[in-house]
């Protein structure tokens, strides 16, 4: 069961010892603990570096990225705290996690209750607990960060999941970290955000994703093709299905927010973080059933001008070309993604829509209207 | 780890993503025991495919599977930049690639090193008073040295002078390369370098196309890469796309100014959205140069040859305009529908044909430097300077295009 509020004396149990950390044991968490990592670097040499156990606070962690992002955290010896309304379990078991996992997870992870929008409770709840560093996974507007820097003079990393959304669109692609960025986007909290853990001179690191996805997603991306290669329907693309996009398993963006912690060479910069390929909305459409099993589908392509939607999405990704190179963020931080696009697909849906999990029912209206018109596009 | 007894005491580790680079002087110091030096290797065993611990399933190996590191055990000692080299470039006499060995002649004539360029045919032809071949005199005057003659009697034209580096920026398949690798690997060269295309990678729904990506089979260019890679010690492949640059043998930007600076409208095949990837030679060159520079670690690996930025068909034709301070009208057509020859009425490939440098960024360090917005308006200023802007011009397949556009197609 997940402990709530106060920090808890807890046995820390590092999965991975050698054995030089006996002397570690029984240190209470309240001090942190330093031990020394052998890590082997890929060139032969050897690399030894000093990993102190922090004290983390996430903003958000119970939906998606944060639910990856505090597993691999808590395993590495941290000590962390989800800060969320309570709305969703602080711990679930994740499909695929076995007991012995989930349940050295779920003793060690810590919530702190409240509403981010909140900010007079977020500052004071953030001020009395004093954190080393806040990942902040669900923040929007720069009006939320703001308590929290408050809260936490001396605080070592305010790291920020970003967007990638935030950039101009161009013609001249991909999108790299010096691109301009658009002040009017939908994402321009996003970018306010930014501008603020810059102007505030604290050690901040942003990560700008694409499109996520994997188990548990709880936007529509894979899942919007899984509906509707289950369902034997064919699949309704807008216009050349030509569109050039990209997609980020979760692991591997979790993984990125492992890397940037405590690392000098992120300090203060940004980085896109997602898959090593790109592809196009058609391809898209061919990977999700090829990782599914399911046979090659029937792709339709429609002109949506020709079609009045109402409110709803026929599709959902933005009908352009939208990637971003992730070549700074393996160059700088010697990060790269696991999972290729079918690989990663496939994860997903073996651990969540193949079981019959998925978080928005199938909804075919406009699927319908587009099939219903005699007129489409070859 | 697989350990060889040399007196210089280097460590072999079979690492495919590495990016070590190797000291050109360990590499030659390298003593093999008498059963693996490259005489007794069979043409389809290759060096690499000794040490993988895996079964290769490509007979040459390239940068995503490399598998041979050599890691001294004393300090490395990073090969020379002051080291000066004797590099012959044999060059096509017209096509898209002509203006490549242009620059990386007069690249290496401005870094020191001593450069003859083999240019195919004879200098008397019509064809050499097209660019970049009537502004030879820019390598002569930088003492570069120019011939011409058939590859097919390499040794002969060259009267048997001898090179550390050969570019063949002139073969499409194994016929018109192998005497200039054959006769290379005879009179000594060390380092064998190649034009290749990104044209042979095999469409794909996840672009961009990466070192390593399968290619087609059959392409002419693949069976030249293979060869190479089996009789040379020190060999690397380069594989372009287009290119733009005072001095081009080909239209690619003029082909958009010359309906631009008309006010004719733009007609663009398909959707407009295809990616492509256009660089400015100089990044071609320069990445050349690095090879060559740096033999070690360019050693064994395929390159992307293109700039880092992809652009789209519709994005070049606003690019263009933007350069050229004037407004654009664009037109898609079909050119099934219009019944016309694809390759004729456009100079680019009516898909995505976009690859990335990754490669070249990794191993070489290399950076590119295309700023297509900039470049461009320099391209214009030529295209108005030379007065291609007031030339006579015919459109007859735009015209045929445009007719037809004013027909409504039925669904």
């Amino acid at each position: 069961m997940a402990s709530m509020v106060a920090v808890q004396a807890k046995q820390p149990s590092f999965s991975v010892l050698p054995s030089s950390l006996s002397d570690f044991n029984g240190i209470r968490l309240t001090t942190s603990v330093q031990y020394k990592r052998k890590v082997l670097h890929p060139r032969g040499a050897l690399h030894v570096s000093a990993s102190a156990a922090k004290k983390i606070l996430i903003m958000g962690g119970t939906r998606f990225i944060g639910i990856f992002l505090s597993r691999f955290l808590v395993k590495e010896g941290h000590q962390v705290t989800l800060f969320t309304r309570g709305k969703a379990p602080i711990a679930q078991q994740l499909p695929g996690e076995s007991d012995t996992d989930f349940a050295d997870f779920s003793s060690k992870i810590l919530h702190l209750k409240g509403d981010r929008k909140d900010f007079e409770f977020v500052k004071s709840s953030l001020a009395a607990e004093g954190f080393d560093v806040v990942y902040d996974i669900n923040g929007r507007e720069a009006a939320e960060a703001e308590p929290i820097l408050d809260a936490l003079p001396n605080l070592e990393q305010y790291i920020y999941c970003s967007s990638a959304g935030v950039y101009l669109k161009s013609d001249y692609l991909p999108h790299f970290e010096i691109d301009a960025v658009d002040p009017k986007s939908r994402h321009k909290g996003k970018l306010e955000t930014e501008s603020l853990l810059e102007a505030r001179g604290v050690n901040w690191t942003s990560l700008r994703p694409v499109y996520i996805y994997g188990p548990l997603n709880y936007n529509p991306v894979e899942e919007w093709f899984f509906h509707r290669l289950k369902a034997g329907r064919p699949i309704p693309i807008p216009n050349s299905g030509m569109q050039v996009t990209q997609l980020g398993h979760v692991k591997d963006l979790a993984t990125a927010f492992v890397k940037v912690l405590g690392n000098e060479k992120a300090s203060k910069e940004v980085f896109n973080i997602s898959g090593e390929k790109y592809v196009t909305f058609d391809g898209l459409a061919k990977a999700c059933a090829k990782a599914a099993g399911f046979p090659e589908p029937e792709i339709i392509h429609f002109n949506p001008k020709e079609f009045d939607f109402g409110k709803k999405k026929p599709f959902p990704f933005r009908d352009q070309h939208f990637f971003a190179s992730i070549e700074k963020a393996k160059s700088v931080l010697g990060w790269k993604p696991e999972f290729d696009l079918v690989e990663g697909l496939a994860d997903s849906y073996n651990l969540d829509f193949g079981r019959g999990t998925y978080r928005k029912e199938a909804d075919f209206s406009t699927d319908d209207i587009i099939l219903g018109k005699s007129l489409v596009l070859a | 780890m697989a350990t060889l007894a040399s007196s210089s005491s280097i460590v072999f580790t079979a690492n495919p993503s590495s990016s070590t680079s190797t000291s050109s002087s360990a590499a030659r110091s390298l003593a093999l025991p008498p059963r693996l030096t490259l005489s007794s290797l069979s043409s389809s065993t290759t060096l690499s495919s000794l040490f993988s611990n895996s079964p290769t399933s490509v007979a040459y190996s390239t940068s995503s599977r490399r598998v041979l590191t050599c890691i001294p055990a004393f300090s490395v000692v990073k090969a020379s930049a002051a080291e000066k080299k004797k590099v012959l470039i044999v060059n096509t006499d017209s096509g898209g690639h002509a203006v490549i060995g242009f620059y990386f002649a007069k690249q290496l004539l401005g870094s020191g090193h001593e450069v003859t360029v083999l240019t195919v045919g004879e200098e008397s032809s019509d064809k050499m008073k097209k660019p970049p071949f009537n502004r030879f005199s820019e390598i002569v005057s930088a003492n570069g040295r120019t011939v011409w003659g058939d590859p097919a009697d390499i040794g002969k034209v060259l009267e048997g002078a001898t090179f550390d580096a050969v570019l063949d920026n002139n073969g499409k398949d194994l016929d018109a390369v192998r005497p200039v690798a054959d006769w290379a690997k005879s009179s000594g060269v060390k380092q064998f370098l190649f034009i290749s295309s990104a044209g042979i990678y095999k469409p794909t729904d996840e672009p961009p196309h990466v070192e390593g990506d399968v290619v087609k089979a059959d392409a002419g260019h693949v069976g030249v890469e293979k060869y190479i890679s089996e009789i040379f010690e020190s060999w690397a492949v380069f594989r372009p796309q287009y290119m733009i640059g005072s001095g081009n043998n080909k239209d690619c930007e003029e082909w958009f100014f010359d309906r631009i600076v008309r006010g004719r409208p733009v007609p663009i095949p398909g959707s407009g959205m295809q990616l492509t990837n256009i660089a400015h030679v100089r990044d071609l060159s320069s990445m050349l140069t690095l090879a060559v520079e740096n033999a070690a670690a360019a050693n064994g690996n395929i390159f992307n040859c293109v700039s880092d930025r992809a652009v789209t068909l519709d994005g070049m034709a606003r690019l263009c305009a933007q350069a050229a301070g004037l407004p654009v009208e664009i037109v898609h057509y079909d050119p099934k529908a219009v019944g016309i020859d694809a390759k004729k009425a456009f100079p680019f490939r009516n898909m995505h044909f976009y690859a990335e440098p990754r490669a070249a960024k990794e191993i070489l360090g290399w950076k590119g430097t295309t700023n297509l917005p900039e470049d461009l308006k320099e391209r214009c200023n030529e295209y108005v300077q030379i007065g291609r802007d007031k030339k006579e011009m015919k459109f007859e397949i735009d015209d045929k295009i445009l007719a037809s556009l004013k027909v409504p197609v039925a669904v």
